[in-house]
């Protein structure tokens, strides 16, 4: 349970909204230029990193409008909220400690396994 | 010549109410219902001036009054309700205010249906079926909120306030496919108060009280 605020309508629960992949993957301007491997990687290839990622969410049951958001893939962290077109805040996070620090498979919470940074908190 | 004859997604159902006025559920047929999409710094004078009612400047509020209104339901979205058979008149008015700009005007006025819900007992009728924060500190009159309820997408105003005699009253805007579901839920929801269940067109079972 999420509670996700909407840059348009306020905080809402999580049910009422959809994820929609990656954000800022920019269109080419002459696709017609590009290989098919090129093609191949702006239409299926995507960043799916632990850690912080950028993603656009849509307010399904709301407003319908697309927005983008910075979360934190390994705590769940969302820790900024923007439209499409605004320029991603800074934030920093806690990264997940890999591949010494990383959950064996079938562990379960990988929330609890994050490196705190230096000094930080 | 035939005889024309149309029928709300409700038609087969009555208006019912708990014992003592504690909440009461009826569908209002055939309100006039428009999608108007429009740039709201470039078109509040041109739709003020068709409809006679300006657009929301806040996000989640409707203007106007419960015969005509504007409903916010997005950054360049709105609804224009109008009383039964007013759409027409209004699509026209706002299509000839807003000529020359970039616009959309759409009756979906069959599409959905609107449910009001009234009384002391409304809100939590509601509660029982939404995530949507629905208490009196937060969703007061005035207010609009497209949410989820039980399994369906619907729009949400508060009409009236709580302070008004028999209490608040909400419309709620739901496809016509789920309107008969959304019924049953929520005389369902008003049991506790004693409203009479009703029993799902589609045959679905569910008890939210046990």
């Amino acid at each position: 349970m999420f509670l996700i605020t909407c840059p348009y309508c306020g905080t809402r629960d999580q049910s009422e909204f959809s994820n929609a992949g990656e954000a800022h993957v920019a269109r080419p301007e002459k696709p017609e230029d590009l290989s098919d491997e090129e093609w191949a990687d702006f239409v299926f290839l995507r960043n799916n990193p632990k850690g912080l990622f950028a993603e656009r969410w849509i307010h399904t049951a709301g407003c319908r409008r697309f927005f983008n958001m910075l979360r934190n893939t390994a705590t769940d962290e969302i820790l900024a909220v923007y439209k499409v077109g605004e320029t991603p805040p800074r934030v920093s996070t806690a990264e997940p400690a890999t591949p010494s620090g990383e959950a064996p498979i079938g562990s379960g919470n990988d929330a609890v396994k994050v490196e705190r940074p230096e000094g930080g908190e | 010549m035939s005889e024309i004859r149309r029928r709300t997604p409700l038609h087969t159902r009555k208006p019912l109410e708990a014992p003592g006025g504690a909440a009461r559920i009826a569908e209002l047929p055939f309100l006039g219902k428009l999608v108007l999409r429009v740039d709201p710094q470039a078109g509040s004078k041109a739709v003020e001036a068709a409809t006679g009612v300006p657009l929301p400047a806040e996000a989640c509020t409707a203007t106007g009054d419960a015969d005509t209104a504007i409903l916010w339901i997005g950054p360049d979205e709105f609804w224009v309700i109008t009383p039964r058979d007013g759409e027409t008149a209004a699509a026209a008015a706002l299509e000839q205010g807003l000529a020359g700009l970039h616009h959309q005007v759409a009756d979906i006025g069959s599409y959905y249906t609107a449910i009001e819900i009234a009384g002391p007992r409304a809100r939590e009728m509601l509660m029982k079926l939404t995530m949507l924060d629905v208490d009196a500190r937060a969703f007061s009159a005035g207010q609009v909120a497209g949410s989820i309820f039980a399994a369906a997408q619907a729009y949400l105003w508060q009409v009236t306030g709580d302070d008004q005699p028999g209490g608040p009253a909400f419309r709620l805007f739901v496809r016509r496919s789920m309107a008969d579901y959304m019924w049953c839920l929520l005389a369902e929801a008003g049991f506790e108060w004693g409203m009479p269940r009703q029993t799902p067109v589609g045959g679905e079972t569910w008890r939210l009280e046990r």
